[in-house]
């Protein structure tokens, strides 16, 4: 019972690690660029997609996470110039190109897509194994999306220290200040943009290559998904300032995966999943918020 | 040296609010003046300097620095030789970003913002030296986030960041005035020193006539899109305030404010 | 620091609570996708089809319903919660669910049972551990059908979501099979329930003499709506199931999704006892249909249904 139990959390923990990447994606947006991105609906089931129509042919597993980021790098350029050339606004312009990305995933992959289990995925092919072979699939995902997660976070940690990374966050903050700086407020957005959902198609990458499907409707709601996890994230370590945005999402995502699979676990009726879910978030929040004889901070 | 020459700018044109500013206006600055400039309200005062700084397109008369027509410079490249201190202290610095970072954004102006690491903690000192110029303690504070301090230091701050790197000018956009009267004769003590010390060219916009006439060495005065006065050396340092309020009220009433 | 942990601690201790279950007797977890009226259908079908084969819940076998709200990543979750309780069969009631056990069960043993999937072979789910039933429209039957009932009839008018498998590959079909009985297809894909009412218009005003539902969930979902504007034209609407006919559609050769769900009930049984592998079983197809007809909506349409369909037609309307 006590293996049953390690699963399911080995699972939890692994659905949370891979969905961290969305969460990436959003924080980059909504926290640092304050901008409402919508297209992540859109960019995740486009790296599915690719993902599974190139594993399907034969592509090496491992390159099909360098081409997921491109074509989510793509969409966030779409949605950018739509926004900055196009003078969209930004919850409009992510609305566009999610739109117009459901129909180019249909076209990509049709309504649904799967890989069959003799074609190797990136926790089955051969350098995994050959590293990881000794650990049971479900240990071998977990490892496998742990050190994606980890590499990712680690690269976008390095980046917000460089120039380009100050440059991003100033834009978020007072993008005037950018223009002071005599740079094109326009060009970091696209950037940021850029960034964000090349993340969040890895993540639908990713998932690809759990699931071993891609589905059409696997999108929606995904950008309601990051959003609560970076809110949740980021108000439980709202106190802790060492911690850094990138982890506090990833235990947002860990979080908020786990409170599903409690909601499923509890056995209640089936339809009560949403509401225990909404009410499990509540009670995150409300514990994170909570402070003895707190100020209210400054706006 | 900036000139604008033969300056035309119409609001709504066609239209029910057709407002004509300027008209053929013209402004010469030397290098190393320090220009204040007054007037009432919708004098052109801003639009001016958003004019001057791309903000605005003229629609026809020419922007040229150092010779240079700029006309077709977007606003932000015209930043490259530009300083410029807004009237609301939120929007020279970022709030969410330590002082230690702010700077680190401003020293890299007019260079590469590629993958370098952006705080290069050999500069701190030099930041140090900065701040402590401006006798409010903030050489201690490098790491707190500028959120957190007053307007007058965000601002004194914003001043810093905007004169960090060589500039051709510093505007100054009535950055005085959402400031309580203590502060904003620190901050405007400070600017002259700091404008005196790097021999800044600067043009300040102001709706304090003391300020006006204490600090600088020309002083315009404008009214509807027009100089109804321009006064350099000697015969700025001998006007009083008393004098350009009396001026001021002058027009004022002619106008019916 | 410590309150995360203990948030965390809290939260492991909650799952390791809830998700231990009693081991003695077999589990069958069942994973479907959404609340329908079809899918529901299915699901008691299923459960009766076990009970038929001689096995009794709470002695053989015991049973955890779970529904996926039609949300994917749900549908994983659950699938994984099945997986880590070694569940002895898992069933999955349409294709999301389906594609999310087959995934979950990979390095174990769990055999997957699928039920309401109309392509069985595009969803790759014919091979392995799994199988199960196809819910694949009789849609000769259906032409038959609305030829018998209009002779005049050219055109058919269908609404389908383009995102949903199962209606991509139907409308191929009614486009394949539509000239051998006369007529022509006109379809208009939506994305969104929103959209179907404006496809409806879109159809009538194209001229259709007749629409035909494909069990899409969009349209399923919205056929109150549709049936208001299609009476008002004075153009019929057959369903594709007998829930639809209960609603006004004028007529349906359709699948009875209890009985899809009995023989998926049947199979899982057959696995369950140690009769029969799943990985030996291919997938089945009903090829059973029933002609449904709803008598008032016909009549009201001044529309009437040939003698001899008449005599073997169930009568579905109030």
């Amino acid at each position: 019972m006590e293996l049953e139990m390690l699963e399911l959390f080995v699972s939890t923990v692994t659905e949370g690690l891979i969905y961290a990447l969305l969460s990436y994606g959003v924080f980059i947006t909504y926290t640092i660029l304050d901008f409402p991105d919508l297209t992540v609906d859109g960019s995740f089931p486009l790296g599915a997609a690719v993902t599974a129509v190139l594993l399907v042919a034969g592509v090496n597993p491992y390159l099909t996470l360098a081409i997921a980021l491109a074509t989510g790098a793509m969409a966030g350029l779409v949605t950018g110039l739509i926004h900055v050339k196009l003078r969209v606004r930004d919850l409009l312009a992510g609305i566009i190109t999610m739109t117009a990305l459901f129909s180019i995933n249909l076209q990509i992959a049709g309504s649904n897509l799967s890989v069959e289990r003799e074609i190797d995925t990136i926790f089955t092919a051969p350098p995994t194994l050959a590293v990881f072979g000794s650990l049971s699939l479900i240990y071998r995902k977990l490892i496998v999306s742990l050190l994606i997660a980890l590499i990712c976070k680690l690269l976008l940690d390095i980046y917000f220290r460089t120039k380009s990374g100050l440059l991003l966050r100033a834009v978020g903050d007072n993008s005037t200040l950018v223009t002071s700086l005599a740079k094109d407020k326009g060009l970091v957005k696209i950037l940021g943009l850029v960034i964000s959902n090349a993340l969040v198609a890895l993540s639908g990458c990713v998932v690809c290559h759990a699931q071993r499907s891609f589905s059409s409707t696997m999108g929606t709601g995904q950008v309601v998904f990051g959003l609560a996890t970076v809110i949740i994230g980021t108000t439980i370590f709202k106190k802790i300032g060492a911690v850094k945005g990138t982890t506090a999402v990833v235990v947002g995502s860990i979080l908020y995966k786990m409170c599903i699979q409690i909601a499923i676990s509890l056995g209640l009726p089936a339809n009560l999943l949403k509401l225990i879910t909404a009410v499990l978030f509540l009670v995150i929040l409300v514990f994170g918020n909570y402070r003895k004889g707190s100020v209210r901070d400054n706006a | 040296m900036l000139e604008l020459k033969n300056i035309t700018k119409v609001y709504n044109p066609g239209t029910v609010t057709e407002m004509c500013l300027f008209k053929d206006f013209n402004l010469t600055v030397k290098d190393g003046e320090f220009i204040s400039v007054v007037g009432s309200n919708g004098s052109g005062k801003t639009s001016m300097l958003n004019i001057i700084c791309g903000s605005i397109a003229a629609d026809s008369g020419e922007i040229l620095i150092n010779n240079v027509n700029i006309n077709r410079q977007k606003d932000f490249k015209r930043y490259n030789n530009i300083g410029r201190v807004y009237q609301n202290p939120a929007m020279g610095t970022c709030p969410n970003m330590t002082i230690l970072e702010n700077l680190s954004l401003a020293d890299n102006k007019g260079k590469p913002f590629g993958l370098s690491f952006g705080i290069n903690r050999k500069r701190s000192d030099f930041y140090r030296e900065q701040l402590e110029s401006l006798g409010l303690g903030l050489e201690d504070k490098l790491n707190l986030k500028i959120g957190s301090l007053s307007g007058g230091q965000r601002q004194a701050v914003a001043l810093i960041m905007a004169t960090l790197t060589p500039l051709d000018f510093l505007i100054l956009d009535e950055h005085t005035a959402a400031l309580d009267p203590r502060t904003a004769d620190i901050i405007m003590e400070l600017t002259d020193k700091v404008i005196k010390d790097k021999k800044l060219t600067a043009i300040m916009v102001t709706h304090n006539l003391r300020y006006a006439v204490e600090y600088g060495s020309r002083l315009l005065m404008m009214d509807k899109g027009q100089f109804v006065l321009d006064l350099s050396g000697d015969l700025k340092t001998k006007t009083s305030t008393d004098d350009i309020l009396g001026i001021f009220n002058k027009i004022s009433i002619e106008c019916g404010n | 620091m410590k309150k995360i942990i203990s948030v965390l601690l809290a939260l492991v201790s909650i799952l390791a609570v809830t998700s231990c279950g009693k081991k003695s007797i077999p589990l069958i977890g069942i994973n479907q996708y959404g609340e329908h009226a079809s899918l529901d259908n299915c699901r008691e079908g299923f459960l009766k089809g076990l009970e038929d084969a001689g096995l009794k819940e709470g002695t053989n076998y015991e049973i955890d319903y779970q529904n996926a709200g039609f949300d994917d990543s749900i549908a994983t979750q659950i699938a994984q919660n099945f997986s880590s309780k070694n569940v002895a069969l898992m069933c999955a009631i349409a294709t999301p669910s389906a594609t999310a056990c087959f995934a979950a069960a990979e390095d174990k043993d769990i055999p997957v049972i699928f039920t309401a999937i109309s392509d069985p072979v595009g969803a790759k789910l014919d091979s392995g551990n799994i199988t199960g039933t196809s819910d694949k429209l009789p849609v000769e039957s259906q032409l038959k059908l609305i030829r018998s009932v209009q002779p005049d009839a050219k055109t058919i008018g269908i609404i389908y979501t383009t995102s949903e498998p199962n209606s991509v590959s139907t409308i191929a079909e009614y486009n394949e099979k539509a000239g051998d009985y006369g007529f022509k297809i006109e379809s208009v894909g939506v994305t969104a329930q929103a959209e179907v009412t404006q496809a409806v218009d879109t159809l009538i005003n194209k001229g259709v003499d007749c629409f035909s539902n494909l069990t899409d969930n969009n349209v399923v979902g919205v056929l109150s709506s549709i049936l208001e504007k299609t009476n008002e034209a004075g153009i019929p609407v057959y369903g594709s199931e007998v829930e639809q006919v209960k609603k006004g559609c004028v007529a349906a050769a359709g699948i009875d999704y209890y009985e899809l769900g009995r023989k998926t009930g049947d199979m899982a049984a057959k696995i369950l006892k140690g009769e029969a592998k799943a990985d030996e079983m291919k997938y089945e197809t009903i090829s059973e249909f029933n002609i449904y007809v709803n008598s008032d909506a016909l009549s009201a349409l001044k529309l009437k249904l040939p003698e001899d369909i008449a005599k073997t037609a169930i009568e579905s309307g109030k």
